[in-house]
C-alpha cells in the first residue's frame, strides 16, 4: 500500500468524480424527475472522448496494438472540454424518449436498455474504442512535463477535480434555486399540469439531459485522465444503479445529499472493500458489495425514502419589512411537515367554510394579474367549429360548435359523460380533437400545443387535485407566472442578479393573492398537505397568476364547501368585470344560476342548448335530457 | 439458405423459451402493474437450483422441477413481502422499479457470492441430431421446444377455459369489479405470482440448458429481450407476449446469423425503443381512455 | 319471468354513516334503508355524495362512522368479495364490466361463487332476462354499446341471484329511451319480483317514477326523504335540481 499521502490523493480524485456524477444525476432525477437509468453511458462517453482526444493517432503509436477513432493528441484541457460536449450531445437522441408524455417507468426502462445495448456495441465493435479490452495508456494531463507518479501531481489532480466538482455543485444549485429550477420541480411533481401552465416540458427535459450529460462526461474525463484506461467493464448498466443508490441514500433533490451519498456509496464501498482480507472465491467481495447496494436501496426506500438529507423546503415568504410574517415550521421529514403544516381543526373539508377570503375584495386584480384595461365589448374571443373527439371508436364529443364571449363567465353543464371535461381539455390543448377547429382571438389554434396556448393566455385547471405536492403553496403560485427572466436555462445561469429583483416582485404578487384568498399562513407549507378546499383555492390562485385572458375551470367547486364555493364565485365574477373571460364546467347548478351567463348545456357529446339558467329551465329538451330525465 | 434455416431452428428454440419467460413477466405486470426487473435474477437462481439437483445425480428433466418451484416461491415472496407493501404506500411507479433493480442486484450477486464466478453446465447430453425441413435440431433442443409448446398451450387453456384463468384476467382488467363479483383478488394475485414465477423458473432453467454453459450473471441481459417482447405485444397482454417473444426470438437469432452474433440484441433494442416511442401500448393494444 | 332471477329480498340499511377518502368524510351522518320488493332511490345533484354513499355500503370506500347491515348482519367495512357473498349485488357507474373479457366470460365471472354446474344454468336465466345479450356472447365487453354494456353489468350481478341490488346511476350515458326502458322494465321489475333495489339516479324524475321511497342528498347529507308523490310537490326538491340552490346545500349543522 502506498503512503497515506498518495492514498489521500486517490480518494480525493475518486470522491470528486463520484460526487460530480451524483450531482449530475441528482439534477436529472431529484430535481427534474427524469429517471435516467442510463446515466452511466454519459460518463462513459466523456471518458472515451477525453481518451481519444488526448491520445496520439492509433495507427502511428504503440505499435498499433489498440484501435480507436480520432487520436488527435490534444493538450489539456481540450480533451476534458470535448468530453463534456460529447456527454451533452449524447443526450440528444434520448430526448425523444423522455420528452414525450411516456410513463416515467417506461422511459426509464428505455434508458436502461439503451445503456445495456451501447455497452454491448462498444464491447464488440473494436475499431471504435478497442472493444472489450478497452483503451489503455491514455495520456494523463501534462504527463510530458510532470511526473504523474509524484505526490505533487496527484494532489494537484485531486485539487483540480475537487474544484471542478465544487463548481458543478454551485452550478446545479444556482439552477435549482432559480425560477427555472422551480419549474423543473413542478414538472417533476406533475408534468401535465406544468405543461398546462405554459412550461415547455420538452425544452426543460432537453436542457436537463444535456447538462446532466455534460456533467457526467466531464466526470468521466477526470477519471480516465487519472486511471489512464477505460473499458466496457467499467460502465455496466448496474453502475447507474450505484449512483441511484447514492442519491436515494443521500437524499434526492438535495445537492448536499447527492455529495454525501457519493461519499457513502461509490467511494465508501470502494475503499472499505480494499481493507477486507481476501476470503472465499475471488468474486465474493465484489458480489457482496452489489448485494449490499441492492439492500441499501430497498431498505432506504422503505425506511427513509427521502434520504439522509431530505430535499429542503424553500421558505419564500420571508420579508424583512413584514415582521408579521409567520415563522415557518421547523424543517424535517416531509411527511411530518405535511401533516404538521395543517392544524388539526382545519384539516377536514368542513373547515373550508372557515377559510376567510374577505380580504380578496381589496385585491386589485387588474394590476396583480396584469389584466390590462378591461375591454368589455363581449366580442367572441374563443370559438370552436365542429369539435369532435373519439376514443377507440366511441364518440365522446360530437360536432360541438360554441362561441365564448370576452369578459363573460360562461358555464358548461350536462349530465355525467356529456363530454364537458373533454371539451374543456380540447380547448386547453390537453387533448387534441379528432376533427374540428378551435379559434382563439381570430386565429386557428387547433394544432397549437397546450403550453403555447397557456402562454397565449388560455389557462386551465384540473378536476382532480393537481397541486405540485413538494412545492410550497407560495412556490406553486409563483411557478405559474409566465415570462419570468429566470425561468429558462440561460436566464437561470445568469444568476440571481439577473432575475432576483423580478422574482422578489413576483413573490410579493403571489403573497398578495395568497393573502387575499386567506391562505397566507400556509405560504411555506407543502401544497400536498392542505385540505381539499384549500388545494382547490391554490389551483385557482395558481391559474390566475399564469395571467390568463381565458380561464378554463374544470369543476373548480367539486368537494368545496358551498359557502366557500360562493365566495370563489364572487371573485370569478369580479375577474370577469376586470376583463377576464372564464369558462367553467360545474355540476352545482345553484352556482350556475348565481354566476354564469350564458350557460351551455351538453348532453351525449352534443350542444343541447345555450342561454341563462332561467331560460334553460324553461326549455323542455334541457329538462328532459339533462336535469330530470 | 442453409444459414437461414439453421439460424431459424435455433431462433425457434430461443423464441419458445423467451415466450415462456415473457408470458410470466407480462402476467406480473398485468395483475400488479409492476415492471419486475428482478425477473432475470430469479430465472438464473432457478437455473442454479436445477443445476445443483442435477449435480446430485438426478436427471436434468426431473431437476427442472426444482427450478420451477424455486421460481414460483421466490416470485411469490417477492410480491408478497416487497412489491405489495411498497405499492400500498401509493408511490410513483418508478420507485417500485428502482426497488426491483435493487432486488435484481441482491438476487444476481447474492447467487454469485454463493456459487462463485465460474461457468457450469448441466449433466445432460445434447441427444441425437435431427434433420427435417432443412432445420437441424438436437434432441435437447427438441425436448425444450416441446416443453415450451406444451406450457404455452397450457397457459392458453388456463386463461381461456378455467375459472382461475378467467378470474386472473378479470382481476387484471378491473380489480375492484372482480372483488364485487366475489373474486378473492388477493388470492388470485398470489396465484398469478406463483404461476408466473413457475414460468420464470422454467424459462430460467431451459434457458440455461439451451445456452450450454452459464454463470450467475448470464441472465442479466435477458431483461432486454423480455422488455422488447412485452412491449411489442403490448404490456400486460399474455397473447401479445407470445407474439412478441416469437418475433423477437426469431429475429434476433436470424439476424445473428447474418451479422456479428454479438449484435443480436440490437434487433430487440431497436424494436423496444421504437415501441416505447411510437406505440407504448403495443402493436395491438390501444391507449386506455378514462 | 319464468326463472328465479334473485333470491328473496333482504333489508339493506345504513345508520349514521360517514364515509370518504383518506380519512376525510364526503358523506356524513346518513341513514337510509332499502326493503324487499321496493325500489329505494337516492337522488341529488352531482357531487352530493351519492356514489360515495353506495360505495361505502358495499365495502369499496371506507366507512368512518356508523354502520351498514344486510338482513340485520353488519357488513360495515367488510371486504367487497364478502359483501357479494352475502347477496348484495353492486353495479358501479363506470368500469362496470371487464372490457377485455367476452360477454360470456363476464357473466361467468359474475357467477364466480357458484358451483361449476350451476353457472351455465344461471347464464341461461340471465339471458332470458336480457335476451339481447344472447347474440353477442363471444363479443368483447369493451365493444358493446352503452345500453348493452349496462345490461351486461346488471346481468353480471344477477348471476349470483342477489337479494339486494345496488345500482349506481345505471342510466348515465344512455339515450333517454334506453334509460327509461332500463328503469321501468328491468329495475322496477327486480323489485316487483321481490328483490331489494337501492338505486342512485341522476335523472331524478325518472327515478321518482319507479321508486317507492326516495332520499335526496345534498352536500353529503340527507336533505329530504319521502314518498315520490310528496317529494315531487315539494318546492325544495325541485329547487335542489333546477337551481336556486337552497336544497342542494347542507342545512346548517
Amino acid at each position: 500500500m502506498p503512503s497515506y499521502g498518495f492514498y489521500f490523493a486517490i480518494i480525493l480524485v475518486y470522491g470528486a468524480v463520484d460526487a460530480m456524477a451524483c450531482l449530475g444525476l441528482n439534477f436529472e432525477f431529484g430535481v427534474a424527475g427524469i429517471s435516467n437509468f442510463g446515466f452511466i453511458i454519459f460518463q462513459a462517453m466523456g471518458a472515451y472522448t477525453a481518451a481519444v482526444l488526448s491520445m496520439p493517432n492509433a495507427a502511428h503509436s504503440n505499435g498499433g496494438f489498440q484501435q480507436y477513432v480520432l487520436g488527435w493528441h490534444l493538450p489539456w484541457p481540450l480533451p476534458w472540454i470535448g468530453a463534456a460536449i460529447a456527454g451533452g450531445l449524447l443526450a440528444l437522441p434520448f430526448v425523444f424518449l423522455v420528452g414525450k408524455r411516456l410513463r416515467g417507468d417506461f422511459a426509464a426502462v428505455g434508458l436502461l436498455v439503451s445503456a445495456v445495448l451501447l455497452n454491448l456495441l462498444v464491447t464488440n465493435y473494436v475499431p471504435l474504442f478497442n472493444g472489450a479490452a478497452g483503451i489503455s495508456l491514455v495520456p494523463a494531463p501534462f504527463q510530458s512535463i510532470w511526473n504523474t507518479q509524484g505526490l505533487g501531481y496527484q494532489f494537484s489532480y485531486g485539487a483540480v477535480a475537487t474544484i471542478l466538482t465544487i463548481g458543478v455543485y454551485f452550478l446545479v444549485k444556482r439552477l435549482t434555486e432559480s425560477p427555472f429550477g422551480r419549474s423543473l420541480r413542478a414538472m417533476r411533481d406533475n408534468d401535465i399540469v406544468a405543461d398546462s401552465l405554459g412550461k415547455d416540458l420538452r425544452a426543460q427535459r432537453t436542457s436537463v439531459l444535456i447538462l446532466g450529460g455534460m456533467i457526467a462526461g466531464l466526470s468521466g474525463a477526470i477519471l480516465v485522465g487519472f486511471i489512464t484506461l477505460w473499458a466496457p467493464s467499467a460502465w455496466g448498466y448496474a453502475e447507474t444503479i450505484v449512483l441511484f443508490a447514492a442519491i436515494i441514500i443521500g437524499g434526492a433533490g438535495n445537492h448536499k445529499g447527492a455529495v454525501l451519498g457519493a461519499i457513502i456509496v461509490p467511494l465508501g464501498f470502494e475503499e472499505i472493500t480494499r481493507y477486507l482480507p481476501p476470503v472465499g472465491n475471488p468474486e465474493l467481495v465484489p458480489a457482496l458489495e452489489w448485494v449490499a447496494i441492492g439492500l441499501l436501496i430497498v431498505l432506504f426506500l422503505w425506511f427513509r425514502p427521502n434520504g439522509i438529507l431530505p430535499e429542503r423546503r424553500r421558505i419564500l415568504s420571508h420579508d424583512k419589512n413584514d415582521p408579521a410574517t409567520l415563522a415557518p415550521p421547523e424543517t424535517g421529514d416531509l411527511a411530518r411537515e405535511m401533516s404538521a403544516a395543517v392544524p388539526d381543526d382545519l384539516s377536514d373539508d368542513h373547515s373550508d367554510a372557515l377559510i376567510k377570503i374577505g380580504n380578496v375584495d381589496r385585491l386589485n386584480f387588474r394590476d396583480l394579474l396584469r389584466l390590462g384595461e378591461p375591454v368589455n365589448d363581449h366580442r367572441v374571443i374563443l370559438s370552436t367549429n365542429g369539435l369532435t373527439k373519439t376514443f377507440n371508436g366511441v364518440t365522446v364529443v360530437s360536432d360541438v360548435t360554441i362561441s365564448i364571449n370576452q369578459g363573460r363567465l360562461t358555464g358548461m353543464i350536462g349530465p355525467n359523460g356529456a363530454g364537458k371535461s373533454t371539451t374543456l381539455a380540447m380547448l386547453a390543448g390537453t387533448l387534441s380533437p379528432s376533427s374540428g377547429q378551435i379559434f382563439y382571438e381570430g386565429r386557428d389554434i387547433t394544432s397549437l400545443p397546450s403550453n403555447k396556448r397557456a402562454l397565449a393566455g388560455m389557462v386551465r385547471t384540473f378536476q382532480l387535485a393537481s397541486e405540485f405536492k413538494k412545492l410550497t403553496v407560495l412556490e406553486n403560485l409563483v411557478s405559474a407566472i409566465p415570462h419570468q427572466s429566470g425561468d429558462s436555462f440561460f436566464g437561470a445561469l445568469r444568476g440571481k442578479r439577473y432575475w432576483g429583483a423580478e422574482d422578489r416582485a413576483n413573490i410579493e404578487r403571489a403573497k398578495d393573492v395568497l393573502d387575499g384568498f386567506g391562505l397566507f399562513q400556509y405560504a411555506d407549507a407543502y401544497a400536498g398537505g392542505l385540505s381539499g378546499g384549500q388545494r382547490r383555492l391554490v389551483e385557482i390562485m395558481r391559474a390566475l397568476l399564469a395571467e390568463p385572458k381565458v380561464l378554463l375551470l374544470d369543476e373548480p367547486m367539486a368537494g368545496v364547501h358551498p359557502n366557500l364555493a360562493h365566495k370563489i364565485g364572487d371573485q370569478l365574477t369580479r375577474l370577469c368585470d376586470s376583463g377576464m373571460t372564464i369558462v367553467m364546467v360545474e355540476h352545482e347548478l345553484s352556482l350556475m344560476d348565481a354566476f354564469c351567463d350564458p350557460v351551455i348545456v351538453l348532453a351525449e357529446g352534443r350542444v343541447l342548448a345555450q342561454g341563462t339558467m332561467a331560460e334553460l329551465r324553461l326549455k323542455e329538451e334541457v329538462v328532459e335530457a339533462y336535469l330530470v330525465g | 439458405m442453409s444459414v437461414f434455416l439453421s439460424s431459424l431452428g435455433f431462433g425457434l428454440i430461443s423464441a419458445a423459451v423467451l415466450a415462456i419467460a415473457t408470458v410470466g413477466f407480462t402476467m406480473q405486470f398485468a395483475v400488479t402493474n409492476v415492471l419486475n426487473l428482478a425477473y432475470g435474477s430469479i430465472m438464473i437462481n432457478s437455473a442454479f437450483v436445477s443445476y445443483y439437483v442435477n449435480e446430485h445425480g438426478v436427471s436434468a428433466w426431473v431437476a427442472l422441477i426444482g427450478g420451477v418451484i424455486t421460481g414460483a416461491v421466490a416470485s411469490w415472496l417477492l410480491n408478497r413481502f416487497i412489491y405489495t407493501p411498497f405499492q400500498r404506500r401509493n408511490l410513483a411507479p418508478i420507485t417500485v422499479v428502482i426497488v426491483s433493480l435493487g432486488i435484481d442486484l441482491i438476487g444476481t450477486f447474492g447467487l454469485q457470492a454463493i456459487v462463485g464466478g465460474g461457468y457450469v453446465s448441466f449433466n445432460q447430453s445434447q441427444g441425437h441430431e435431427y434433420h427435417f425441413l432443412g432445420l437441424i435440431l438436437s434432441g435437447l433442443q427438441l425436448i425444450i421446444f416441446g416443453i415450451c409448446a406444451v406450457v404455452l398451450v397450457g397457459i392458453h387453456g388456463l386463461l381461456k377455459y378455467t375459472r382461475l384463468g378467467k378470474a386472473m384476467r378479470a382481476t387484471s382488467a378491473n380489480r375492484n369489479l372482480a372483488r364485487n363479483s366475489g373474486v378473492k383478488t388477493q388470492f388470485i394475485i398470489s396465484t398469478t405470482w406463483l404461476i408466473s414465477g413457475a414460468l420464470c423458473g422454467l424459462a430460467g432453467t431451459v434457458f440455461a440448458m439451451n445456452a450450454g454453459v452459464f454463470e450467475a450473471t448470464s441472465a442479466q441481459q435477458y431483461i432486454v429481450l423480455l422488455l422488447a417482447a412485452m412491449f411489442l405485444g403490448g404490456p400486460g397482454e399474455p397473447y401479445g407476449a407470445m407474439f412478441g417473444a416469437i418475433t423477437i426470438g426469431v429475429a434476433t437469432e436470424v439476424s445473428a446469423a447474418y451479422v456479428n452474433p454479438q449484435y443480436k440484441l440490437v434487433v430487440a433494442f431497436v424494436v423496444l425503443l421504437g415501441m416505447l416511442t411510437f406505440r407504448p401500448f403495443g402493436l395491438f393494444g390501444s391507449e386506455k381512455t378514462n | 319471468m319464468s326463472v328465479e332471477l334473485s333470491k328473496k329480498g333482504q333489508v339493506l340499511s345504513a345508520t349514521g354513516l360517514s364515509a370518504g377518502y383518506d380519512g376525510r368524510a364526503i358523506v356524513t351522518g346518513i341513514s337510509v334503508e332499502a326493503t324487499p320488493g321496493k325500489v329505494v332511490s337516492i337522488v341529488g345533484p352531482n357531487g352530493s355524495g351519492k356514489s360515495t354513499l353506495l360505495k361505502s355500503m358495499v365495502g369499496v370506500v371506507r366507512v368512518l362512522e356508523g354502520s351498514v347491515a344486510v338482513a340485520g348482519q353488519s357488513i360495515t367495512n367488510m371486504a367487497p368479495e364478502q359483501v357479494a357473498k352475502l347477496g348484495v349485488g353492486y353495479v358501479p357507474q363506470i368500469d362496470d364490466v371487464f372490457p377485455p373479457l367476452s360477454v360470456k366470460e363476464n357473466l361467468e365471472i359474475g357467477g364466480y361463487l357458484l358451483k361449476r354446474n350451476e353457472v351455465h344454468e344461471r347464464i341461461e336465466a340471465v339471458l332470458e332476462f336480457f335476451p339481447k345479450l344472447k347474440v353477442m356472447m363471444t363479443r368483447k365487453a369493451g365493444k358493446l354499446s352503452g345500453g348493452e354494456r349496462k345490461m351486461l353489468a346488471m346481468g353480471r350481478v344477477l348471476m349470483l341471484s342477489p337479494s339486494v341490488l345496488v345500482l349506481d346511476e345505471p342510466t348515465a350515458n344512455l339515450a333517454p329511451i334506453v334509460a327509461t326502458q332500463l328503469l321501468e322494465e328491468y329495475i322496477r321489475g327486480f323489485a316487483d319480483f321481490g328483490s331489494t333495489v337501492l338505486l342512485v339516479e341522476q335523472r331524478a324524475k325518472a327515478a321518482l317514477r319507479i321508486s317507492d321511497w326516495t332520499y335526496v342528498l345534498g352536500g353529503g347529507r340527507v336533505v329530504l326523504e319521502g314518498a315520490p308523490q310528496e317529494l315531487s310537490q315539494n318546492p325544495i326538491f325541485v329547487e335542489s335540481f333546477l337551481g336556486g340552490g337552497a336544497g342542494a346545500r347542507a342545512p346548517r349543522p
